[in-house]
């Protein structure tokens, strides 16, 4: 975003010639509040579930949660298909599915515990471990590749201080490495929680984690 | 300017409101001509909907180009057990960026389309995969959805027709497999989304055990416009094979990468020049991925001639795939983005079929040895060997997806290769 001439739809920072907002972009204020126990039920199913607050031994489906478990389970014929939905809700109130949250999402739908696992350990957005207040995903797959991906991933380790996939000290930042994430002509292409970082040269690292110290609750 | 991606050869069918906020809004969308394909689709009667669909001639958009109205006629006529549609926004393929900005730009015409074809298809209930990553446009389109229901476009007795059609969305946890049709279904169930043996084809045993019908984004995109216009009109556009609108996704080394829509048979050198500015830094075009990462890729000397459409890139040696144009200049380095895109199939492969399993994981760890100059010459025959193993023997394509890079660029870019065996010199630096 630095010095390329031409802007993205995306955001990272400013968005040059493109004159909409970020919040335009991203649709934030179109969206508005999503209420906890979910809106109607044919969306219910359609939280983010990567956000920056975690509670790793917070209740499940208590609450406004039992509440949008319950819209959920009425959009689908079986049990068995509201296991994916059910794990998101988890790891958005948790943070990371561990082998725990498996077994009692099991007993919710009526699973087998060793079922639950065998699916949640197929899916690479299931955090198996806990993971910092922002889980940073750089793609490095092919577009983003030629157009500089490896260094902008070094640099995201770099002024984290940390290895590929250990947290930071301080509990902020987690990087990866990610694969193509659809924003490929917006290189380089990170996703940070919920959200699409795109257009990022390695020059704008530092002022993403600065961003994202800055930010409250960001999701 | 509100939307960057603009050139005056396109004809933008289904991206004209990117960047238009209003056009996110139930009463803006209808200000913008939207939803009249539904009302007319509920008038005309599914027969004629289907009939509609198939003298456009429109073709699959995720990959395949399969004729969409011949595939909603295989669903049965019967109405004795439920009909599924499925939505595939599981967008994955390297390369491939246009699903998520049709979803976040016009998301009521992704909601129109899949209503329209669940009509057609004789389904009360469409769900659209979305993939996990695309929270925010996810987001969007929930609260398009929840719009839509407010306004009786969605839900019990649609627009006074009596006809019930219900959406959900449904959000996926990360894996490209579950973008081929069945593992997608195995995942909607709350499965692993592993690939199912066909046949039996989904419009027989689908999602659920029901007779689906699975139709990407882009292709649902297309359909309200072919409604509301008729078939006819929609031929206006592409070839008599392809006819149409595409959205073609352009990344890699140019000067403005982006999604341009234009209609298919466009020449593709006309794409990298003129529409998208040029290779950057006015350097020398070395290769083409014209199809999304697992289509042959093309040497500069294939693309001259080359028109975009399903059958003009099958006669310059690749695919047309998603149309995802990935272009490569004189600094890319072949063996090493080769490398790169044998790891990701390697790290998707769902593992269920050997010559898969161990072909990606193999070819994976051969191209890495060559990369990092330990590679011999008889190394490359090994990489073809497997690549002839892994195709055409497997659940899925996605093993021959791997082949058909490898295999292309070892015929077309052996020098590369051969420099980094004999001498370790690399040739390029991207
Ligand atoms: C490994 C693999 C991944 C795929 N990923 C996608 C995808 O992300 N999105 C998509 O629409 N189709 C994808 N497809 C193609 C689908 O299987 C299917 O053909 C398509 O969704 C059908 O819709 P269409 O007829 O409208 O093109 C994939 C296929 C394979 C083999
Ligand atoms: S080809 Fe690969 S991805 Fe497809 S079903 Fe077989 S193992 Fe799974």
């Amino acid at each position: 975003m630095s010095d390329a001439p031409f802007k993205n739809p995306g955001w990272a920072g400013n968005t040059g010639e493109f004159d909409l907002t970020e919040a335009d972009v991203r649709g934030t204020e179109f969206v508005g509040h999503r209420p906890p126990e979910g809106g109607h039920p044919a969306a219910a199913p359609s939280y983010p579930y990567m956000l920056a607050d975690k509670a790793p031994d917070a209740p499940l489906f208590e609450g406004p949660y039992k509440e949008r478990l319950e819209k959920i389970r009425g959009r689908y014929p079986n049990a068995r298909a509201v296991l994916l939905p059910a794990l998101n809700l988890a790891q958005e109130i948790r943070g990371h599915v561990s082998p725990e949250t498996m077994d009692a999402v099991a007993e919710e739908l009526g699973l087998a515990s060793a079922y639950v696992r065998g699916v949640a350990t197929f899916y690479t957005m299931y955090n198996k471990r806990p993971v910092g207040r922002h889980l940073i995903q750089v793609c490095t797959n092919i577009s983003c590749n030629l157009c500089g991906a490896d260094e902008v991933l070094a640099a995201f380790l770099e002024h984290t201080g940390t290895e590929m996939g250990e947290t930071s000290a301080d509990g902020n930042f987690t990087v990866v490495e990610a694969e193509c994430l659809a924003a490929c002509g917006f290189p380089t292409c990170v996703q940070i929680n919920s959200r699409y970082f795109e257009n990022v040269n390695e020059a704008d690292v530092p002022q993403i984690l600065d961003r994202l110290k800055s930010e409250e609750g960001e999701g | 300017m509100a939307y960057p991606y603009r050139h005056e050869k396109e004809v933008r069918l289904l991206s004209e409101h990117f960047g238009d906020l209003e056009a996110r809004t139930v009463e803006g969308w209808k200000a913008r001509g939207g939803y009249e394909g539904l009302a007319r689709a509920l008038e005309i009667g599914r027969e004629r909907v289907v009939e509609e669909v198939k003298t456009s001639g429109l073709r699959g958009r995720g990959g395949a180009g399969f004729p969409t109205g011949l595939k909603w006629s295989f669903m049965p006529k019967d109405q004795t057990r439920p009909h599924y549609l499925l939505c595939n926004a599981d967008e994955s393929e390297p390369g491939t960026f246009k699903d998520r900005e049709l979803i976040r730009w016009t998301p009521h015409q992704l909601l129109e389309g899949c209503l329209i074809g669940a009509y057609a298809i004789g389904a009360s209930h469409c769900y659209i995969y979305l993939r996990g990553e695309f929270f925010e446009a996810t987001q969007v389109l929930a609260r398009a959805l929840e719009d839509a229901y407010d306004a009786n476009l969605a839900g019990k007795d649609v627009l006074g027709s009596g006809v019930d059609l219900d959406v959900t969305l449904h959000v996926g946890a990360g894996a490209y497999i579950c973008g081929e049709e069945t593992g997608l279904m195995n995942s909607l169930e709350g499965r692993r989304g592993e690939p199912r043996i066909k046949p039996p084809f989904p419009a027989a045993v689908g999602a659920f055990g029901m007779p689906t019908t699975i139709n990407n984004v882009e292709t649902l995109c297309a359909v309200p416009g072919i409604v509301k216009n008729g078939g006819d009109w929609y031929r206006q556009w592409g070839t008599e094979k392809s006819p149409g609108t595409k959205l073609f996704c352009v990344s890699g080394h140019v000067n403005k990468p982006g999604n341009y829509e234009l209609p298919l048979g466009f020449p593709l050198m006309e794409l990298i020049e003129d529409v998208c500015g040029g290779v950057r830094d006015g350097n020398a075009l070395k290769a083409v991925i014209p199809g999304g990462s697992s289509v042959p890729i093309m040497t500069a000397e294939e693309c001259s001639a080359c028109s975009l459409d399903y059958e003009g890139v099958v006669e310059c040696g690749s695919m047309l795939g998603c149309a995802s144009v990935i272009v490569m200049d004189e600094t890319a380095d072949i063996v090493k983005q080769v490398r790169r895109m044998a790891y990701f199939y390697a790290h998707e492969s769902c593992g269920q079929c050997t010559p898969c399993r161990e072909g990606t994981a193999w070819a994976t760890k051969i191209l890495e040895r060559i990369e990092d100059g330990r590679g011999t010459e008889e190394d490359l025959d090994t990489l073809l060997q497997i690549g002839d193993q892994m195709t055409g023997t497997t659940i899925c394509v996605l093993s021959d997806s791997l082949a058909a890079p490898v295999r292309s660029s070892i015929e077309k870019f052996r020098d590369e290769y051969l420099a980094l065996i004999r001498r370790g010199e690399r040739v390029g630096a991207a």
